[in-house]
């Protein structure tokens, strides 16, 4: 009997391999026992220290907001302001029977933006319309890196409490994607504090070229139009109203200029950034069909509502870049892509519709820094 | 990219470029706060007109 255990630790006789025989067997019943102890606490150890970041990011923003308030002229600490802002919360509409929804979320939407602009203009009542704007676009910063930090914490704290290895290594898997939204977010601070344009706004940028010496008419929130003659067709341009840091409502203004103006469009052309895959170049042009709008989707209805009903087709102009790219200051490659941007869209304009014809272009995008 | 999680070695300045908007001169000067893209620039160093800034973005230093 003794013989055949010693069979299971087989050594030459020397004590030393004997030792080592038996720490090795060791080790593996003890990893077969704690293995998933041990892998649990060496995740949480990882996640930790990429929570510690994503604080660390959230305080900056935070920080930054407060002190841009300061600047321009808040008497006092407005940390508190900031503190229910960065905590303010919208809840989507009952979606049981989704029919009427969109009205819904346009509605909410625009209260709580309003509710916003009205609680920062109460801080800052004799500022203007743009230090306004990029105080609402860092407060929206701080909004997504509070989001970003307390999503992060509180499955790190579940997998934590209940040890559960397949929560954490879910959270892991994800954290290097979320770790570079959360550093897109940050470095979208110092362009929005120098109110300069970003990636996002190429579209507005391109729009805006084309209204530049015509007359520019408000026609929705934050949003101007101006009718513009283009060899012997009628453009109506629609954008943003910059060089504040707005969105615009582009699809209430294309609905009021088809009811107001009783206008029949033969197309409806869009700009705007889109997303780049990894491997695509910054600044590549691509065109396709469809409303190419993002945001909550309020827009993106309307546009295809009008386009649906009148039967309109819809081009799209896409102006590829990363994420980080569309909200941080605008690279070069992009604003070197305006003028073949402009390029492509005259070839549109001239291949799809005929003299006489109406078209409606619309530069979407934050228009921050970007006038018309 | 701002570096607070991944080491970034690149150096980025910010650029505005104004264009003449008689001669189309294009000149190139750093990004000064309360600049806009069609904003009036500064008078054209070659013809004296009206200059519009026509572009604001960053770029790599080498």
């Amino acid at each position: 009997m003794q013989i055949q255990i010693l069979q299971l630790f087989p050594t030459d006789g020397s004590s030393l391999q004997e030792y080592l025989s038996l720490f090795f067997y060791d080790l593996f019943f003890v990893y077969m026992i704690f293995g998933q102890t041990i892998q649990v606490r060496r995740i949480l150890y990882g996640i930790s220290g990429s929570l510690n970041r994503i604080q660390i990011a959230r305080d900056k923003a935070r920080k930054e907001v407060s002190d841009y308030i300061q600047k321009n002229g808040y008497k006092g600490d407005p940390s508190k302001q900031i503190d229910n802002f960065i905590e303010y919360f919208t809840l989507s509409p009952v979606s049981l029977d989704p029919a009427g929804i969109m009205k819904k979320i346009e509605y909410l939407v625009k209260v709580r933006d309003e509710r916003m602009r009205e609680e920062v203009k109460k801080m800052l009542p004799d500022k203007d319309h743009v230090i306004i704007s990029v105080v609402e676009n860092l407060l929206g910063t701080s909004m997504a890196l509070n989001f970003y930090y307390k999503v992060v914490r509180h499955y790190y704290l579940l997998g934590k409490k209940t040890n559960n290895l397949y929560l954490l290594v879910q959270l892991q898997m994800i954290l290097p994607d979320l770790l570079r939204e959360v550093e897109a977010e940050v470095s979208s601070i110092e362009p929005l504090k120098n109110a300069q344009p970003v990636g996002d706004g190429i579209g507005a940028m391109v729009a805006g070229k084309l209204m530049l010496n015509s007359e520019k008419r408000v026609i929705a929130r934050d949003t101007v139009m101006a009718q513009v003659e283009y060899k012997n067709r009628n453009l109506y341009v629609i954008k943003a109203e910059g060089p504040a840091g707005n969105v615009g409502e582009v699809g209430t203004a294309l609905e009021y200029l088809i009811k107001q103006y009783g206008l029949k469009p033969s197309a409806i052309m869009m700009i705007d950034a889109a997303q780049k895959l990894e491997g695509e170049v910054t600044g590549a042009i691509a065109e396709g069909i469809g409303a190419i709008i993002g945001g909550i989707g309020v827009d993106k209805y309307k546009i295809e509502e009008v386009a649906s009903d009148m039967k309109v087709p819809l081009y799209a102009i896409a102006i590829m870049q990363s994420l980080g790219e569309a909200i941080s200051a605008m690279p070069k490659e992009v604003a070197e892509a305006a003028p073949r941007v402009q390029e492509r869209l005259s070839g549109l304009i001239e291949s799809k519709t005929k003299e006489g014809d109406s078209v409606i272009v619309i530069g979407v995008g934050n228009t921050l820094g970007v006038g018309q | 990219m701002s570096n607070l999680f991944f080491k970034e070695k690149k150096q980025w300045k910010n650029v505005a470029i104004e264009e003449c908007t008689s001669c189309n001169l294009k000149m190139k000067r750093p990004f000064k706060l309360g600049d806009y893209i069609f904003k009036e620039g500064e008078k054209c160093q070659k013809c004296g007109s009206k200059t519009l800034i026509t572009s604001i973005f960053k770029e790599e230093i080498k």
